[in-house]
């Protein structure tokens, strides 16, 4: 499976694709199958929205404890805030967060592959 | 330090103006990203992982309590109540809004202050000696001229968009306190013989994914000529840097290109058509000069009994008395380093509470002035000997008298994975997990000085190609892995570390810190730092130990 | 007759351009022509003796030396920008004006913005053909956001440090 995330323009947040809105937490993002053309489609939706996000991206998702989270521990570093401190999307607690937390993932996700291309 | 006239508080009022209508221009969607991003990194500004972080310019590492206090306002105002030193002594907020960014601007300049070219292909914070006018070693004071190039390099019409980042640090003293050797420019201030000033001028250091020590292209610069010497060398790497690869695009690949002597050839050519008009005239320079004049120190004993009886009272003081405290040129006073280093925390980071303390501290006992160093620390560089329990038991009720300077536990590491966009692994934990091995401050003394300085990319913004122990964090298939280098130095005696050998995961790093350094304990001879032993034994023995176990 | 921005004794306003810009595939019609380097170096004699204007345009690695000979005959030298980043020609206009003296127009042509209006005129550009549709009044106010310069280029006002010796 797979989520599309971006940085909300006017503050940087990470937020995630939900019908067509941005959303905060990744619990509540859409999830497109892999070969669903509706991801590519959410993609090029939202590369028209530049005075709302920038750079979005297609990530791979894994499962963990009965719910999907992101391969890559980039995104899930994304998804939750920095390992340092609480600060950031884990501070909320709960079960999604506990998914997130627990994790895990060998393998590099698509989104992140791209974005080490483009640069 | 240096003290702000009309001019230069026009100047800071014209930036945030601009800056706020380029923001304005953005969100409207006048602008688009590409358009955009140039710009607001030029103020300092970079989208990370979690939010913007804003990097605030600390020129030559310098401040006043009322900047340190407005910079710890701003911290709680507009982040999450802390704020990251920089190994090119800058400070760093992770949690700002793109919105809140003009205001912010607006605050700083009130206290003089700004984020101009803190980012950006263009020349970015000038710095200097952190012991500045406090040290017996200088030939003379490098903030003076440090902020002759900032004004200087500020908003320059010619070299603002340049193949890529320009970074230039001036050394005074025979110990270099400021990595001047990993510089695009290192200026290394010294005396002719007939007394005249001028710098050595060295050119193409760099760290980053090849890294490279600078090289020496003019023996002695008089100073009455730096400015047009710096036009020479940027003019010619404005014109000749490579645009085609951003991996190449730093001088120390042209120079390296051309080779030495054809590059300084260039540059004295150029040198000569710019000829010799009028540079930085000595009214401007006193002026500089002035601002940077002590304030008028106390005629003290260069034996202070309480500061001797505290030392016999408390070992903890004594402890800190060792590691902390430098020598400075007048009798009666020292050089405090204020460790934001405390074992667990994360290195480099103060909180608005602890920025506060520091401010007090320098006004009530350290004549306002406060340094940041490039090793993550901060420096309170004019405090009596007599007064030096007091502010040490200020320091530690607060955190910040780690008595760890220089030791193991004095980590340099960037933000990395956990906040920057760029990274490829964490950095922040592996530093905590390897200062908490070292946590005995009795070890970390017998192991005595030990550079450890970790990146979580090969952009190598913690220095790791220069630590005596480097850590670099790679991806391998999307774990966090490191690759261990040794004896690498970014002082006078600059060197890049050398590969130790394979990466290792993520857990085992902090005990192959442990080993390297059972290693050195074993093999050290009379006086040796681990550096040294390193540079007589070579890698073998640090190597064998380290990868043992893992066939 | 397409206009560009042009500045003149501080004053900036919209002029119409005389110059044909003349690509290297193509016949050069009558009139004032700006052409490539190379093209200039293989006609250019050609078309000074016509008595007509004749401009180069200098690609951003193209160095201005190149025409230092010529200048004197040369009536407008194009300097383009590749990407509004490629600051090659904030140099080769410098060069221009205060290495060689030109007193011909310097024009910016390219990937020209707005937001670098003011680097362009402290070099020493005064005509411009924006690419983002910046309008005169755009123009004008992004060259003139800093009433104080630290350091002389090639607009001669004075810098800090002269203010203050003042």
């Amino acid at each position: 499976m797979r989520a599309l995330t971006a940085n909300r323009l006017a503050d940087g947040e990470v937020v995630f694709w939900r019908g067509g809105q941005w959303v905060e937490r990744f619990a509540d993002a859409d999830l497109f199958a892999p070969d669903d053309p509706a991801g590519e489609a959410a993609e090029a939706h939202a590369k028209t929205q530049p005075t709302l996000v920038v750079e979005p991206y297609l990530i791979d998702l894994t499962q963990s404890q009965g719910l999907w989270a992101p391969v890559s521990y980039r995104e899930r570093i994304r998804a939750l805030g920095p390992t340092n401190l609480n600060h950031g999307k884990q501070a909320e607690g709960g079960a999604a967060i506990e998914a997130l937390l627990h994790a895990h993932g060998a393998a590099r996700s698509t989104g992140r592959v791209d974005l080490i291309k483009r640069k | 330090m240096y003290r702000y006239d009309h001019i230069d508080r026009d100047f800071l009022a014209d930036r945030t103006s601009e800056f706020r209508s380029q923001v304005a221009r953005r969100l409207a969607g006048e602008l688009n990203e590409d358009q955009f991003k140039p710009l607001r990194l030029r103020n300092g500004l970079y989208l990370q992982l979690h939010a913007y972080m804003l990097r605030i310019a600390i020129p030559y590492g310098s401040l006043n309590p009322t900047q340190l206090r407005k910079l710890a306002w701003i911290g709680r105002t507009y982040d999450k109540g802390y704020g990251h030193f920089t190994t090119r002594t800058n400070l760093q907020f992770h949690w700002i809004k793109l919105a809140d960014a003009p205001d912010i601007m607006d605050h700083l300049a009130s206290v003089d202050m700004h984020a101009i070219q803190t980012s950006g292909n263009c020349i970015r914070n000038v710095t200097a000696d952190p012991y500045a006018g406090a040290t017996a070693e200088e030939i003379d004071d490098p903030r003076v001229w440090a902020e002759a190039i900032r004004q200087w390099s500020t908003v320059h019409p010619e070299f603002n968009w340049l193949p890529r980042k320009f970074k230039i640090a001036v050394t005074a003293a025979a110990k270099d306190r400021t990595a001047a050797k990993t510089h695009d420019i290192g200026l290394n201030l010294k005396r002719a013989r007939d007394g005249s000033l001028g710098f050595e001028v060295m050119v193409g250091g760099g760290l980053g994914r090849m890294p490279y020590i600078g090289q020496t292209i003019r023996q002695f610069l008089p100073a009455t000529r730096l400015l047009s010497y710096l036009e020479a060398i940027l003019r010619v790497y404005n014109r000749h840097g490579r645009r085609d690869n951003i991996h190449k695009a730093r001088i120390k690949v042209l120079v390296a290109a051309l080779g030495r002597d054809e590059f300084a050839a260039q540059v004295e050519a150029e040198w000569e058509k710019i000829g010799q008009g009028p540079d930085l005239p000595d009214t401007e320079l006193a002026r500089i000069r002035g601002a940077f004049a002590p304030r008028t120190f106390e005629i003290l004993p260069a034996v202070s009994e309480t500061f001797e009886a505290a030392k016999l009272k408390t070992p903890a003081f004594a402890r800190f008395a060792r590691n902390n405290l430098k020598p400075h040129k007048i009798p009666g006073y020292t050089i405090v380093e204020v460790s934001l280093k405390a074992i667990g925390a994360t290195p480099g980071d103060a909180t608005s509470e602890q920025m506060e303390v520091v401010a007090d501290l320098a006004e009530r006992f350290g004549q306002d002035d406060i340094r940041v160093t490039h090793e993550q620390n901060l420096v309170l560089p004019h405090v009596k000997l007599d007064d030096a329990p007091t502010v040490w038991a200020a320091l530690a009720d607060a955190g910040l008298a780690t008595p760890n300077m220089n030791l193991v536990s004095d980590i340099i590491a960037c933000p990395g994975l956990d906040y920057c966009a760029l990274a490829n692994a964490r950095a922040i934990s592996v530093a905590q997990h390897i200062a908490e091995k070292f946590a005995d401050p009795d070890r970390a003394e017998r192991v005595g000085e030990l550079k450890v300085k970790i990146s979580g990319c090969i952009n190598a913004c913690g220095h790791h190609h220069v630590g005596h122990i480097g850590i670099l964090g790679v991806d391998k298939k999307g774990e966090e892995f490191y690759q261990l280098t040794l004896g690498g130095s970014g002082a006078e005696d600059a060197a890049v570390g050398q590969a130790l050998g394979p990466a290792l995961p993520y857990d085992r790093v902090a005990d192959a810190v442990d080993t390297l350094v059972d290693v050195y304990l074993r093999e050290r001879q009379d006086g040796e730092r681990f550096l040294d032993t390193f540079r007589r034994t070579g890698v073998a023995p640090f190597k064998e130990a380290v990868y043992a176990d893992v066939h | 007759m397409p206009t560009f921005i042009s500045l003149k004794d501080g004053q900036f306003s919209l002029a119409e351009d005389r110059f044909t810009s003349v690509g290297d595939e193509q016949s050069i019609p009558p009139g004032d022509v700006i052409i490539s380097l190379a093209r200039f170096q293989s006609e250019g004699e050609a078309l000074l003796g016509q008595r007509r204007s004749v401009g180069v345009r200098l690609e951003s690695g193209e160095e201005v030396e190149a025409l230092a000979y010529d200048l004197p005959e040369i009536s407008v030298v194009a300097l383009a920008f590749a990407k509004f980043g490629d600051g090659r020609a904030y140099s080769s206009a410098r060069l221009l004006r205060e290495r060689f003296g030109f007193k011909g127009e310097v024009r910016a042509v390219g990937d020209v913005l707005r937001e670098q209006a003011g680097y362009m005129v402290r070099c020493g550009f005064d005509a411009f053909e924006p690419a983002d549709g910046s309008s005169l009044e755009d123009w004008r106010r992004a060259s003139q956001r800093f009433r104080h310069v630290y350091q002389r280029a090639a607009d001669g006002r004075p810098p800090a440090l002269v203010e203050r010796g003042e």
